[in-house]
């Protein structure tokens, strides 16, 4: 086997672009766990985002126009869950699947009903987001292979992070935020509307995972098909445990799964069955997300123990 | 006095209302593109009940969401999650389709028994996983099984286009040696469906009158009491996501030795998640979900002949009972303290007892 056709220079640009669609879920996720939420919909979310982005785009030709109105149903459709759990007291994970499958639904209804198509809508009417092409790259071959051709929406991925980094651990709204996450009692005792900051957390949720969707479908494809998010949601869920919500922590997670991702892609030329190659993200997925996981526990176990034996 | 009986009409009338308002934002769809709700509803109807191959249709779909239900529910009595029915059905699937092709040196009804064992068997194993994670690192086991559900479908996938392939051009593997016999034929109903009944039957003794089913929901309800009083939470929670696992092992076996008679790519597509759907309608009521279950076979077995009768597409169906979901897992919407029926009911007796004096 040939590995330096696995690994090489363009191995940075293909994973970076296939775990920019799990970094926005993974956002989208972080933002809504910071208030002990745990977003089960981001798949749901996501997925009727790409829908609308594409359905936009075909329509109007304009790709800005796809990704606003993908935002806004984004925004909706978390609504329709935060109104279900906070007011009418709806468990997160059983209405955060009935938003995925209702998703999954109505954007098969829609393409099948608005569009007229049946599994996959690609049409060349499909205005994508614009990749940016810096020209003074192109002669330096390393530039040119990582840097070059970039969407908007990747590099916009990056400035995101740090927003809603600078949000979470650097504002007064992010400090009320956790505060409702990690006590909520506490939190309205110091007079925080618990129930709004609820609400305000889900509905930038909802907007990041509308763009989440809009990315997939018109940034990283410029077509959509009938459950296209394909689980990525739940991989930016498992991504947000591995970060524990912390987004530059989260994205290095996504990191790992676009690796795991990118190097199947590339085995799978050289004669690894596609189905083998295909469940490699979501096998590297559990198993970072269980060692993790197992790694936390450990650690709070070694920190109890040493406290017990300094009070004893 | 009457309190066990208010509670049941309660959760009746929940789930009726909840119903209806579904249907009726399914009719707000469908006129929304332009056609008559009440035909559609009514070629629905006729495509799931209309002749003896139609209801034969809805209880062959019946047979696995009874048991995938079953399924979700037990994991939920212990408090968990377990979206991986879907997987699981999978797994059991192949294996049964394995053992039914390969062990030809087993006699009819013995090799009948080794394909449901190793079913089982193969689908406990896989709900082990996700089970020991939450129980010993507490990793969500809603994110698990989702992401193994993939894992499960792609396996499966790989072995009946490789190594099992029947060699034709479907994905499918060679017929099997065994099936369990169809008694309404030409539909594909078989006697898989008295098997998931009677699993379903003794399910329900177990969670209620066992000491093992009494543990699952004392774990379930919680579990740190469940350790004060001796119960280890961490072995139950595993051992009732096992004992989930296998049920869908089993639905997957029968759909595979009943109905197909040989393994299919991609055959059990949303058989686990429907059967989830139909235990969170009813809150994982297991006296309730054989009849959420019945009514959601109704739908999607109806849902083609509705598709062929009127314009509507048959994705409708998929979007009522994902609305359904979302109005049923919403606790307080129709939660009065007394049903509305017993309401009025009880308000007529007060008014005649005043008469009375």
């Amino acid at each position: 086997m040939n590995w330096s056709s696995i690994i090489n220079t363009s191995l940075i640009y293909a994973t970076f672009r296939s775990a920019t669609p799990i970094i926005y879920a993974a956002l989208c996720a972080a933002i809504t766990q910071q208030a002990d939420i745990l977003n089960i919909g981001t798949e749901g979310i996501m997925l009727t985002g790409a829908f609308f982005a594409v359905a936009v785009s075909y329509m109007t030709h304009s790709w800005i126009l796809g990704v606003i109105v993908a935002m806004v149903a984004g925004l909706v459709i978390s609504m329709i869950m935060a109104v279900g759990h906070i007011k009418f007291k709806a468990d997160i994970c059983a209405i955060g699947m009935g938003i995925n499958l209702f998703a999954i639904a109505i954007t098969k209804f829609l393409l099948n009903s608005v569009l007229g198509k049946r599994g996959t809508f690609s049409e060349p009417g499909i205005i994508p987001i614009p990749r940016v092409h810096i020209k003074a790259f192109d002669s330096i071959g390393i530039l040119n292979d990582v840097f070059n051709n970039w969407a908007v929406t990747e590099w916009f991925v990056i400035i995101l992070v740090l927003v809603v980094w600078f949000l979470f651990y650097k504002t007064r709204w992010g400090l009320h935020l956790r505060a409702v996450g990690q006590f909520p009692m506490a939190a309205q005792t110091a007079g925080i509307n618990v129930s709004a900051m609820k609400y305000e957390a889900i509905a930038i949720s909802g907007l990041i995972g509308g763009l989440a969707g809009a990315h997939l479908s018109l940034g990283y494809s410029a077509l959509f098909t009938e459950n296209m998010t394909n689980s990525r949601g739940f991989m930016g869920v498992a991504a947000m445990f591995f970060g524990n919500a912390d987004p530059v922590w989260t994205s290095v997670g996504c990191l790992v799964f676009g690796l795991a991702d990118s190097v199947g892609n590339r085995l799978q030329a050289h004669g690894l069955p596609s189905q083998l190659v295909l469940l490699m993200p979501y096998v590297v997925t559990v198993v970072v997300l269980a060692v993790s996981m197992a790694s936390k526990v450990f650690t709070g176990q070694r920190r109890k123990s040493s406290l017990t034996a300094i009070s004893a | 006095m009457n309190k066990k009986l208010n509670s049941v009409v309660v959760s009746v009338e929940r789930i009726l209302l909840t119903m209806l308002l579904a249907l009726v934002i399914g009719a707000i769809c469908i006129l929304c593109i332009k056609q008559n709700p009440l035909e559609a509803y009514a070629a629905l109807f006729r495509g799931a009940f209309h002749g003896k191959l139609q209801v034969g249709n809805t209880l062959a779909s019946f047979t696995p969401l009874l048991l995938t239900s079953c399924a979700f529910i037990i994991g939920a009595k212990a408090g968990a999650f377990n979206v991986g029915v879907e997987g699981e059905v999978f797994l059991g699937g192949i294996t049964a389709a394995y053992i039914g092709i390969n062990w030809t040196f087993l006699p009819g009804p013995l090799l009948l028994i080794a394909c449901f064992a190793g079913a089982i068997l193969v689908g406990a194993l896989w709900a082990y996983i996700p089970g020991a994670l939450k129980a010993y690192f507490n990793v969500s086991e809603v994110c698990v099984t989702i992401l193994m559900n993939s894992v499960a479908v792609y396996i499966t996938s790989y072995l009946v286009n490789g190594p099992m392939s029947a060699g034709v051009a479907n994905a499918q593997s060679k017929p099997v040696n065994v099936t369990l016999p169809q008694f309404m034929p030409p539909s594909s109903v078989n006697t898989g469906l008295f098997i998931a009944v009677v699993v379903v039957l003794l399910v329900i003794f177990m969670l209620y009158k066992m000491r093992f089913g009494f543990k699952i929901r004392v774990v379930g309800t919680n579990p740190q009491f469940a350790e004060y009083a001796g119960i280890n939470p961490r072995t139950i929670f595993i051992q009732s996501m096992m004992m989930s696992g296998a049920i869908g092992g089993l639905a997957g076996c029968i759909e595979i030795l009943g109905v197909h008679g040989y393994f299919l790519d991609n055959f059990a597509y949303n058989l686990g998640t429907n059967g989830m759907l139909a235990a969170l309608i009813v809150k994982s009521n297991i006296i309730f979900a054989p009849f959420v279950s019945f009514f959601l076979a109704i739908l999607h077995s109806g849902a083609m002949g509705m598709q062929q009768a009127t314009g509507v597409p048959k994705s409708i169906v998929d979007t009522i009972t994902a609305i359904f979901i979302i109005i049923a897992t919403m606790e307080t919407l129709f939660q009065p303290k007394t049903g509305y029926a017993w309401k009025w009911l009880s308000k007529k007796h007060t008014t005649v007892e005043e008469a009375v004096k």
